[in-house]
């Protein structure tokens, strides 16, 4: 029985769960019905894989896999605060969707050299399915790159905001140490935050979309990606504080924001009044 | 070598898999879809290891419930478990030529074919052959559909909308 791969297993599956509910928001309402599609079709894909993740936690544990999904207290969750954040609008969406999508491929990419042959297996597997999602993410800011000034500009705003929160992907876990040590996470997630920041930032600049790219509360570095050169380090930044403040950072320790109390409730509340239940 | 019963046996279970459809695209069977990656038989008691195709299908649990029962139904069963595995992940390369046909005929552009895909090179083709008239003068309107394994094309020759199944 691993304690620190079960918990690296449920905060992926967290992470999948939780974003896969925000984009099933859009089911009926998408600006598009092409859209509509993609982003339910993409909450199905993203929840499906929360119970994979679940199943071989399950399996060490011995809980019930929907129980772990949906009986759990909000505090017990392990999400990255990027993950349970409202919607908004169409800007954010995107941004969030092409940042989780890059990150996770790069985690599933690590993960694929995983000691452990159920999440070893289980990554391989993802990460085939996902590159659609980074596909039609990446399209999209293809898209709004090349077109009108306001639609960039609103997209480059959501990016700068949702940046910040997509370092809390790569925070690190709380049995991190224990997890690289035994094997089941072949590279730490600081180290993995820094392949991000570097391919986020080297990506955004091809698209033309300059978004202020931190390198994250601990390593204290900024950088800012140009429309005209390579990533620039643009100074040191004094430790946490800014980041913090936002609470966009935290998700891995239980923390979470006032919108993920409302989702928790509604993606729980059938579960809880109808324990047991199945259909 | 001598076939021995348990071979036979063996060769009944996947005349029996071969009848049990994948519950989201009938035309096609479990073992055309190469969803079986392990019939094993010992002392009347079958070990089925099916490959989920796309991990968030729910298709999954009626497939595993299928299987069990067509499996059941064989003379000399006494007993069946049917086990998922991820290892090897299935990949669209694992659909037999015929069940390539099948898809077609059921209105679904099959994959392509060639062999073992490189994670690099999936995606969207940007043209697949219209599964009803042929052509290839076509063009793709979304790169997700109706469940997890589908993508939405567009035949410009015939005017008909169609689904291609995604390469994974």
């Amino acid at each position: 029985v691993s304690e620190s791969l079960h918990a690296v297993l449920v905060a992926l599956g967290d992470d999948e769960l939780i974003l896969g509910h925000r984009h099933s928001e859009w089911t009926g309402f998408a600006p598009q019905i092409e859209e509509d599609v993609a982003f339910s079709s993409i909450a199905q894909d993203e929840i499906g894989h929360a119970a994979a993740y679940y199943a071989i936690a399950g399996s060490i544990s011995g809980d019930d896999p929907d129980r772990i999904g949906l009986g759990r207290e909000a505090g017990d969750y392990r999400n990255a605060i990027l993950c349970e954040l409202e919607n908004r609008e169409w800007a954010f969406t995107l941004a969030r969707h092409w940042l989780y999508d890059l990150a996770d491929d790069m985690r599933l990419e690590s993960l694929a050299g995983s000691e452990d042959d159920k999440l070893r297996a289980l990554a391989t597997k993802l990460r085939r399915e996902e590159r659609y999602h980074l596909i039609h993410a990446d399209a999209w800011l293809t898209r709004i790159a090349q077109g009108p000034v306001e639609g960039r500009t609103r997209l480059i705003d959501a990016l700068s905001e949702a940046f910040p929160a997509a370092l809390g992907l790569f925070e690190p876990f709380e049995t991190e140490e224990a997890a690289v040590k035994e094997g089941w996470l072949p590279v730490p997630s600081d180290e993995l935050r820094r392949q991000f920041v570097a391919t986020a930032g080297r990506r955004l600049d091809e698209l033309g979309l300059p978004t202020e790219v931190t390198a994250g509360a601990d390593s204290a570095a900024e950088f800012l990606a140009s429309s005209s050169g390579d990533l620039i380090e643009a100074g040191r930044r004094a430790a946490e504080p800014e980041v913090d403040e936002k609470n966009l950072l935290g998700g891995r320790r239980g923390r979470h924001s006032k919108d993920f109390s409302v989702l928790w409730d509604t993606m729980t509340k059938t579960y809880r009044e109808h324990e047991g239940a199945s259909w | 070598v001598v076939k021995t019963a348990t071979t036979h046996l063996e060769q009944s279970i996947w005349a029996a898999l071969a009848g049990v459809p994948d519950p989201e695209i009938p035309a096609v069977s479990v073992v055309d879809m190469g969803m079986i990656e392990t019939v094993e038989v010992d002392a009347g008691r079958a070990r089925i290891v099916v490959l989920p195709t796309f991990t968030g299908c729910p298709a999954v649990p009626v497939i595993k419930s299928d299987v069990a029962a067509a499996v059941n139904a064989v003379e000399g069963v006494d007993e069946v478990d049917v086990d998922t595995t991820f290892d090897p992940p299935w990949t669209t390369d694992r659909i037999t030529a015929e069940g390539r046909v099948k898809l077609r005929e059921f209105g679904l552009a099959p994959p392509g074919s060639s062999g073992p895909v490189l994670i690099t090179e999936i995606g969207l083709p940007k043209q697949a052959k219209c599964p009803f008239c042929g052509s290839t003068d076509t063009v793709n309107e979304n790169a997700f559909g109706p469940t997890p394994c589908r993508a939405l094309y567009y035949c410009r020759a015939c005017r008909n909308p169609f689904e291609q199944f995604k390469q994974v």
